[in-house]
C-alpha cells in the first residue's frame, strides 16, 4: 500500500498550479458568470494544447500513456481552483470510442477531443427516464444509410455550447429495455434538432434536446446495434475518477470558513465544533476518492467504490454549504456570494450524476448482494 | 385538553382560503416577485376581512391568528404577517398600511421587505424601537430567495417600553415558526403527490420503502413542528415555548427542503416547477433570529438562565 503520489506525481501537480494561474477566479466550474462558456472552452483548448486532455489515453491513440492519477491530480485542482469540470468528450465519449469505436470514427474524433477542439454533452435522462434508464423512448429508426432520430431528451449539461451530443437512443422494440439501446453520436447543427434552455435554480442552465425527424449516418454509431447499455455502462467506469474530485470540498470548506470569519462567528465554539467535524468528512471523503482513484488504476474498477465517494462528497457538499447558511446568519442570503451560491448549487449536485439513492441501492446490491 | 380546531376556527380558516384564493398563490406570486413587490392589496383584504385584529379579539385569540399565518405563508401571500398579525398586537399597537419589518439592532440584514418597508420595530436590548423607514434609501440587496431584499435605514424613531424586545423577539419566533409549518406542508404535499404519481422502474416511486420512509419520519418532524408551534402560541408565546418551537422547526425546515427536492428528482431543481417558490423562501426564515444556533441559545436562556 502506497497513499502517495510520484515525485513526477508531485512535479505534474506543480505543473498545473503554475497553469492554473491564468485562469483564477473564472469559475467555470459551476459555470457562473455569462462568459462561461466560452470561458470554460478556453481552458479546454490551452489543457488540450498541453495534451493534458489525453493524459491517460495510450500513446496509439496521441495520449500521454499515463497513470489515471495524473488526471486525477489535473482536474482536483482544477476544481480547487473552481476552473473547470472534466468535459465528457476527452473523457468518456473518447474512451467509449477507443474501445468500442470504429477506426474512421476515432480518426475522425480522437484529434478534436485530444486538442480541445470539440465539445459534447450527454444525452442520456428524458423526462420518463431517469434513474430508470433503460426505459429510454426516444427513437432511431434505420433507413438505409442513416437513422431517423424522434424524441426529446432533458436536464442535458452544456447542450446549448456543445457540438455534439452523445445520444442513448431506442433501436429495439419498446419494451426491450436495455437490450434495445443503441449510442449515436449526433452533431448538434444537424436539421431537426432544437435545443432549449431549462433554468435551475441554481441561476444555472439544463438542457431540453428535441429530435424532430433527425437524419445521421450510420457510420455514428458507436458499438453494435442494440448494444448501447454495454458502451454506455464500459464508459462510465473508466471516468469515475474525475467525475466528482474531492478537492471540491476542500475548497468549499475554506469558502465557508472565510464567510463565517467575515460575519464575526467563527470563534463562536459551536460553530467551531461544527467546522470541524466538516474538516474530518472532508478528509474522508479524500480518502475515499483515493480509494477509487486506486480501484481505476487497478484496470478492473467495480462502481462500488465511486458510489461511496459520490454519495459521501455530495452530500457532505450539501452539509458544508448548509452550516453557511445556518450561521452565515441574514448575510448569506445576499445572492453572489460563495455561501450563498453553494447552498442553491449543491442540491442539484446529490441528483445530477446518479441520485444518491441510486448510489445506495448499487453499494447494497453489489457489496453485499442484497435484492429485493 | 381538545386538538381539533374549533368550528369558528374552521370557519375562520375557510373565509381566509377564499381571500388568498384570489389574492395569493403560485401565479401571482411568481409575478409580484418578478417586481420584487409587497402585495398592498392582500393586506387591505385582509384588513377588512378583519384578519389582523384576530389576536386580541374576545371570539378568537393568538392561536387564531397564528393558524392565519401559517396559512398565508404555504399560500404564498407577499405580505408581513408575522409582525401585522402577531408582534405589534401583542405589544398593543395597531398595525399601520403598508409593509413593516422587524430586527434586531447590530444584525447587518438584509430583511425581507427591507426596500418595500416604511415601518421598522427593531429590538434593541430590552426595548423596541420603532422606526420610520425611507424606503428610498434603503439598500436593496439582490435575492434568489422569492422576497424582496435589502438593509432598511431609519429615520424618525419612537421607544417603547422596558420587556417589549423580549415579547417582539418571543411572537417572532412563534411567527416565523408557524410560516415555515405552513410552507413545509406544502413542500411535502408537493414531495408526496409526485411520489404517488411519478413512475420508475414500472412503479410508483412512492411505493420504494427507502423513500416511504423518509416521507414519514418527515412527517413526524412537521407534525411536531405544528404542535409546538400551536402549543406556544396558545401559552401566549412563553420565552420557552417560543424558543423550543424555533429551534425544532428550523432544524425540521433543512430536512424538508432537502428531502422533498430530492424525492423530485432533476423537475423539483427547475424554476419552472413550483417546488422552489417555498424551498428559497424558506432559507429567509431560516435566518432570522440568529437561525438555529439563535434559537438554540434562547432555549438554553429560558430554561437555564442566560450565560454569564
Ligand atoms: C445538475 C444536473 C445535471 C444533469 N446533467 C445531465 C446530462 O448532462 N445528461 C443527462 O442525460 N442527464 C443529466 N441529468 C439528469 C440526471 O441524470 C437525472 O436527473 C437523474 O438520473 C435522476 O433522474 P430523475 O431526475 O428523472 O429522477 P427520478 O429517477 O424520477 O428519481 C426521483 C427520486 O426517486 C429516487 N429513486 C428512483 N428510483 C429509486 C429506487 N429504485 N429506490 C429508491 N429511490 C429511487 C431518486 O433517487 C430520486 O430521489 C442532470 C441532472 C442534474 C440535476
Amino acid at each position: 500500500m502506497d497513499f502517495g503520489f510520484t515525485r513526477e506525481e508531485e512535479a505534474f501537480r506543480a505543473e498545473v498550479l503554475e497553469f492554473l494561474t491564468e485562469f483564477r477566479g473564472m469559475n467555470g466550474y459551476f459555470h457562473r458568470g455569462t462568459d462561461t462558456a466560452y470561458g470554460v472552452r478556453q481552458v479546454y483548448r490551452a489543457l488540450g494544447e498541453r495534451g493534458w486532455l489525453s493524459l491517460s489515453w495510450p500513446e496509439e491513440f496521441g495520449g500521454g500513456g499515463l497513470s489515471p492519477a495524473y488526471e486525477f491530480i489535473l482536474w482536483d485542482e482544477l476544481a480547487y481552483a473552481r476552473a473547470a469540470r472534466p468535459p465528457m468528450g476527452p473523457g468518456l465519449v473518447a474512451k467509449a470510442l477507443m474501445s468500442h469505436g470504429t477506426d474512421e470514427q476515432r480518426n475522425r474524433f480522437l484529434a478534436g477531443l485530444r486538442r480541445g477542439r470539440i465539445n459534447f454533452c450527454l444525452g442520456y435522462s428524458e423526462p420518463d427516464a431517469g434513474s430508470d434508464l433503460a426505459s429510454v423512448r426516444t427513437r432511431a429508426r434505420r433507413d438505409g444509410r442513416k437513422y431517423v432520430v424522434d424524441g426529446a431528451k432533458c436536464w442535458t449539461s452544456n447542450a446549448h455550447w456543445s457540438d455534439y451530443i452523445w445520444l442513448l437512443c431506442r433501436t429495439g422494440a419498446q419494451d426491450s429495455r436495455s437490450r434495445g439501446l443503441s449510442v449515436l453520436i449526433v452533431p448538434l447543427d444537424t436539421p431537426g434538432v432544437s435545443v432549449s434552455p431549462i433554468p435551475t435554480l441554481d441561476g444555472g442552465r439544463l438542457n431540453e434536446v428535441r429530435f424532430d425527424g433527425v437524419r445521421v449516418p450510420a457510420a455514428n454509431r458507436v458499438g453494435a446495434q442494440d448494444q448501447g447499455w454495454q458502451v454506455v455502462s464500459s464508459a462510465l467506469a473508466v471516468e469515475r475518477h474525475v467525475q466528482f474530485p474531492p478537492k471540491r470540498l476542500r475548497r468549499d470548506l475554506h469558502d465557508v470558513l472565510a464567510a463565517l470569519e467575515d460575519a464575526g462567528v467563527a470563534g463562536d465554539p459551536v460553530v467551531r465544533r461544527r467546522m470541524g467535524q466538516l474538516a474530518v468528512r472532508v478528509t474522508e471523503v479524500e480518502a475515499l476518492g483515493l480509494a477509487l482513484l486506486g480501484e481505476v488504476i487497478s484496470g478492473a474498477p467495480s462502481a462500488v467504490p465511486a458510489a461511496y465517494h459520490k454519495l459521501a462528497g455530495t452530500t457532505l457538499a450539501q452539509d458544508i454549504a448548509h452550516a453557511g447558511l445556518e450561521f452565515g446568519a441574514q448575510q448569506a442570503l445576499a445572492v453572489g456570494t460563495d455561501t450563498e451560491f453553494l447552498w442553491r448549487q449543491t442540491i442539484l449536485e446529490t441528483i445530477g450524476g446518479g441520485t444518491s439513492e441510486v448510489m445506495r441501492g448499487l453499494i447494497a446490491r453489489q457489496e453485499f448482494g442484497l435484492r429485493a | 385538553m381538545d386538538f381539533e380546531l374549533s368550528s369558528t376556527q374552521r370557519a375562520l380558516l375557510e373565509a381566509l382560503d377564499t381571500l388568498l384564493d384570489r389574492h395569493a398563490g403560485t401565479e401571482r406570486s411568481r409575478e409580484l416577485a418578478e417586481l420584487g413587490a409587497y402585495d398592498r392589496e392582500l393586506e387591505a383584504a385582509l384588513r377588512e376581512g378583519g384578519f389582523e385584529e384576530l389576536f386580541g379579539a374576545e371570539e378568537a385569540g393568538p392561536l387564531d391568528a397564528t393558524l392565519a399565518v401559517e396559512r398565508i405563508a404555504m399560500r404564498l401571500g407577499a405580505v408581513t404577517p408575522v409582525p401585522r398579525m402577531l408582534v405589534l398586537p401583542a405589544l398593543g399597537l395597531e398595525p399601520p398600511e403598508g409593509p413593516v419589518v422587524l430586527a434586531v439592532a447590530g444584525d447587518p440584514g438584509p430583511i425581507r421587505y427591507g426596500a418595500q418597508a416604511t415601518r421598522m420595530l427593531l429590538a434593541d436590548g430590552p426595548r423596541c424601537v420603532l422606526a420610520e423607514l425611507d424606503p428610498d434609501t434603503a439598500e436593496p440587496v439582490p435575492s434568489a430567495y422569492g422576497y424582496p431584499l435589502a438593509r432598511p435605514v431609519s429615520r424618525k424613531s419612537r421607544e417603547l417600553g422596558p420587556g417589549t424586545a423580549a415579547a417582539m423577539m418571543n411572537w417572532w419566533r412563534v411567527g416565523v415558526s408557524a410560516e415555515a409549518v405552513g410552507m413545509m406542508r406544502q413542500a411535502m404535499d408537493i414531495a408526496v403527490t409526485y411520489a404517488k404519481d411519478r413512475k420508475v422502474f414500472g412503479r410508483a416511486l412512492g411505493s420504494f420503502q427507502a423513500l416511504q420512509h423518509r416521507l414519514a419520519e418527515l412527517s413526524v418532524a412537521v407534525e411536531g413542528a405544528r404542535w409546538l408551534v400551536y402549543e406556544a402560541a396558545f401559552s401566549g408565546a412563553r420565552a420557552e415555548s417560543a424558543a423550543v418551537a424555533a429551534a425544532h422547526t428550523m432544524a425540521a425546515l433543512g430536512r424538508v427542503t432537502r428531502e422533498t427536492h430530492q424525492i423530485m428528482g432533476a423537475v423539483g431543481l427547475t424554476t419552472e416547477h413550483d417546488l422552489h417558490l417555498w424551498t428559497l423562501r424558506m432559507q429567509t426564515l431560516r435566518t432570522e433570529l440568529g437561525g438555529r444556533r439563535g434559537h438554540d441559545r434562547a432555549v438554553v436562556a429560558a430554561r437555564w438562565g442566560r450565560a454569564s
